[in-house]
């Protein structure tokens, strides 16, 4: 009996162990192998050391010249932009995860179901539709401006940025807690409503913990992509700065691909040991919480 | 439970951010022009012309194609996997497992992309392939990052199965597959049905991993969209995607009208103890999840059918363009790439089919062919663009003998310094960089040089273009310099000019200059002139837009080659032909609004009525004088040293 539903179990897993080897971790290999050499594929470090010293001269707020490493500067606003819309997003979206877990099953169906209606359309085309509501003679600034609220320059700003990753990794958010807080045991909840909590403390003591782990699935949904992002900077972003994807990909276009390489391979060592430090904070928070 | 009020307000504002895009796309795929800011007339012909739009129709084809089967395939593969890793006993292999499933969710699209590109263009070569990217490995990619997504779907299920249930199905006499298929495999179906949606939405909005992985014959909707940055994006994607919304609203209320079976469920939800750390709500219904999928699945073999993808094509043409380059038959114009077809099969007698795709930028088309990934018959670069290739030996020389129609190609347009023996190309359009302002926000004393766009005066209603050439050429021909210069004290100097101007400029762009020119969000730009055209016909009420061209600036000549590796080269310079004579040339430069170099275009009498007078003055004011002035003004090929400081000071201009 054993030994069938061990060559069960080895043929169920057969197909994806040899697809995850191949187009998993060999391609991971390719990145590391192009970071690592130079155009004749001779072993070098150079590109590895461009990213952390490659300097340049800007112009300062005051008017003064400053040395900067470029990289950094991008990386860091990268990663700044990143986390601010996984923050918002946090916020926007664990409301609605809970309202909507609270609805009836007939209103949380629907409305779920409407929530994932734009990720089914392009997402070019909905950033491109962005454009159009931020730009400073746009329909957002027309409309403060019949309301005689002035107008707000946000279009080529960081904020646009933000507003666009927010937007395009919001269900991003909402969906996993969601479907943590579905599962809710009610119970619970009324059980601490007998014990003393209000709803506040409910939400802070019993709820929170238990959806983490779906909180925690969501920040790395929307963190990873928008920190990764190049269409949306260009667009809403006015192309008045470079965020980490489009340095990849201007290399990659300037056919520069060891540079490019060298830089998804420190982006990727960079998020894969922030993962882990993730996981292991909330694993600890998780097993000592339930 | 009821909706408290403040609960359904929040609701409602979470649902005006999420869809007030989505209804800008509606309204202004109603527009006459083809603006996205300025509404000029109601008007349905968008959706008339994305009918008849084979291109962007099999785009869509294509995009479905691959969604469906890249969702069954990873669905498939990952259900098996997520049954074998649950039935894994040894911890460390569950850990080994669990950490390779959670890679490509881990790793941003963009390395996914980057590495699996890495690795077949590597392949590629090894095996001396003449195209490494095609819609194979498009589809790899695309079951690739679908898998784990599947796999953490249908994990929770089995961990909440009793595991008792099969072994009690085998104590029964069930052999293990048939107690696998009827006793688990009814358990899991709501998560296998959430993974396959799951994995069709992702592949179906993919942009970045296909951008990397695309290759040869298979163009998706978003690679095509973005490909028309150079130009606009046409109205017909603001139809499509109203289409592709109301389509899938009535499906929804179709399966919502469907099933009852809330009951049933509600309890099931309640009796689901663990928290699975699914991505998304489980299943919602089998049968609803069964609707959609079947729905989708309905709609695809009935495009595929209509579309005709089964069709005999024994030749097949291999066309790369840049986006929105060529007559494509909308508002009553030629379908060039048809009347090709029909045309050769009238001639020859047996079929040819091109298959025609497009590109963003030079460098973006030089970078896929120079890594091998994919061949063309066919590319249409830029002049320095061409000089590069053709110093790379990466250039077919043709056969001019079967492109009799060159004769029509002005003297002014033969033997420029790209192609000083006429040995490679073919002109296709021609054009001079000039500079558009908005007459009702701009000073007439103002205007006519390059410092226009550095006055200050116009602070905030600037922009530049957002490639490094040309922005730096902009800076270049301003301090009267040479924009083909090696010398880096040039490249220091125009950045310092560009750093200057940073604070000015509201935007740099590609295709957003037509929005923001016609909307009068900014009121001067330097573009190509025949764009300025295209502006004018959309440009609000309020906005006058004006043009003129600084000296010196910048000439150029986009040229039909082949490149090396080409299939079918006699094919290819047919085609060149056929581009060349009457009817497709004035068609084709009509849609472009480029100048063209043939005579049988610009002495053509319907033509130059169409463009009418002025346009006709702004187009082909140089073309006695072109050859001279193209020669000592347009771009060249910079070596690889001058190009990579380039692109560091670009970089350096970013950051500031």
């Amino acid at each position: 009996m054993k030994g069938h539903r061990n060559s069960v179990t080895r043929m169920a897993l057969a197909p994806y162990s040899v697809w995850a080897l191949l187009f998993i971790l060999v391609p991971l290999v390719f990145v590391a192998y192009y970071a690592f050499t130079d155009n004749n594929m001779h072993f070098t470090l150079d590109n590895i050391i461009k990213f952390f010293t490659a300097k340049s001269t800007v112009t300062g707020d005051n008017g003064e010249t400053l040395q900067v490493r470029t990289y950094m500067v991008i990386f860091w606003r990268s990663v700044k932009l990143a986390v601010i819309s996984t923050i918002v997003c946090l916020l926007m979206g664990y409301p609605i995860a809970y309202i909507i877990a609270r609805a009836r099953p007939k209103v949380q169906k629907t409305i779920i179901t409407l929530i994932m209606i734009p990720m089914w359309m392009n997402f070019l085309i909905r950033t491109y539709a962005w454009m159009t509501i931020l730009q400073d003679t746009g329909l957002l600034n027309n409309f403060l401006a019949n309301l005689h609220l002035g107008r707000m320059h946000i279009i080529g700003t960081e904020s646009a940025v933000v507003i666009g990753m927010v937007y395009d990794y919001l269900p991003y958010m909402i969906l996993p807690i969601y479907s943590i807080m579905a599962k809710l045991d009610t119970r619970l909840l009324e059980a601490a409503h007998d014990l003393g909590c209000n709803n506040l403390s409910t939400l802070r003591r019993v709820v929170f913990p238990l959806s983490l782990p779906g909180v925690v699935s969501g920040v790395t949904m929307v963190l990873i992509p928008s920190i990764s992002t190049f269409y949306i900077s260009q667009k809403l972003g006015n192309g008045k700065f470079f965020l980490i994807g489009d340095a990849i990909e201007g290399q990659y276009v300037a056919n520069n691909l060891h540079f490019a390489a060298a830089i998804a391979f420190i982006l990727m060592v960079i998020l894969l040991i922030a993962m882990a430090l993730m996981k292991r904070y909330t694993d600890s928070r998780v097993a000592g919480g339930v | 439970m009821k909706m408290k009020p403040a609960a359904k307000v929040y609701t409602a504002l979470i649902f005006l951010f999420l869809f007030a895009p989505i209804a800008i796309l509606l309204v202004f795929s109603f527009n006459e022009t083809k603006s996205l800011s300025v509404f000029s007339e109601f008007s349905v012909k968008w959706y008339r012309e994305l009918f008849k739009d084979e291109e962007t129709l099999r785009a869509l084809q294509n995009t479905l194609v691959l969604a469906v089967t890249a969702s069954i395939i990873s669905t498939a593969m990952g259900t098996a996997a997520a049954v074998g890793i649950h039935r894994l006993r040894r911890k460390y292999l569950r850990t080994a497992y669990d950490t390779v499933t959670n890679i490509p969710m881990m790793n941003p699209d963009i390395i996914t992309g980057i590495s699996l590109m890495l690795m077949f263009v590597f392949v590629g070569r090894l095996f001396g392939l003449s195209t490494s990217l095609s819609f194979w490995t498009m589809l790899i990619a695309h079951i690739t990052f679908c898998l784990p997504y599947v796999i953490l779907q249908v994990l929770p299920k089995l961990q909440q199965m009793d595991p008792s249930l099969p072994e009690a199905a085998m104590d029964l006499g069930c052999t293990p597959v048939r107690a696998f298929f009827r006793v688990e495999v009814p358990e899991i179906l709501p998560g296998i049905i959430t993974g396959l949606m799951m994995a069709f939405t992702l592949s179906l909005d993919d942009f970045v991993i296909s951008y990397f992985t695309q290759g040869n014959g298979f163009q998706t909707l978003p690679i095509r969209i973005y490909n028309m940055t150079k130009k606009t994006v046409t109205p017909k994607m603001y139809a499509l995607a109203t289409i592709i919304f109301f389509a899938i609203l009535a499906l929804l209320l179709l399966t919502n009208l469907v099933d009852e079976d809330d009951s049933r469920r509600m309890k099931e939800a309640r009796t689901a103890k663990r928290a699975a750390k699914g991505k998304k709500p489980r299943g919602d219904s089998n049968k609803r999840g069964m609707a959609i999928v079947g729905a989708i699945l309905g709609i695809t073999i009935i495009l595929i059918a209509a579309i005709g993808i089964t069709r005999p094509k024994p030749v097949e043409l291999n066309v790369y363009n840049w986006g929105e380059y060529i007559s494509d038959g909308s508002e009553d114009t030629l379908d060039t790439i048809k009347a090709f077809e029909d045309w050769y099969l009238e001639e020859y007698g047996y079929p040819v089919k091109v298959n025609y795709e497009t590109y963003a930028s030079n460098e973006d088309m030089y970078a896929k062919l120079k890594s091998g990934a994919v061949s063309y018959d066919l590319v249409i670069p830029s002049d320095y663009m061409i000089a590069r290739m053709a110093a790379e030996d990466m250039l077919v020389p043709l056969n001019y003998a079967n492109i009799p129609n060159y004769q029509y190609i002005s003297e002014s347009f033969r033997g420029l310094y790209y192609d000083p023996d006429d040995t490679y190309t073919v002109p296709y359009t021609y054009g001079v960089v000039g500079v558009i302002y908005d007459a009702n926000q701009v000073d007439e004393e103002d205007i006519g040089t390059w410092d226009l766009l550095w006055n200050e005066k116009y602070a905030g209603n600037i922009l530049q273009f957002n490639n490094s050439r040309d922005a730096f050429a902009t800076a270049i021909y301003r301090a009267g310099n040479d924009v083909n210069s090696s010398d880096h004290a040039v490249w220091d100097d125009a950045l310092q000019m560009l750093a200057e101007q940073h604070p000015l400029v509201k935007s740099y762009v590609m295709d957003e200059i037509y929005n923001m020119m016609e909307s009068g969000e900014a009121a001067i730009a330097s573009y190509y002139a025949g764009d300025y055209f295209t502006m004018i016909d959309a440009q609000s009420d309020a906005v006058d837009l004006q043009f003129y061209y600084p000296e010196p600036t910048n000439f150029f000549v986009d040229a039909m080659c082949i490149p090396k590796g080409c299939q079918h080269q006699e094919l290819a310079e047919i085609f060149i032909n056929f581009m060349l004579s009457e009817e497709p040339a004035v068609a084709n430069a009509e849609y472009i609004y480029y100048a063209s170099p043939n005579s049988l275009v610009y002495e053509n009498e319907d033509y130059i009525e169409e463009m009418g007078e002025e346009t006709m003055e702004i187009l082909y004011r140089f073309t006695d004088e072109f050859s001279d002035m193209f020669n000592q003004y347009a771009y060249r090929n910079l070596d690889q040293e001058t190009l990579d400081y380039v692109n560091t000071l670009w970089e350096t201009l970013k950051i500031s």
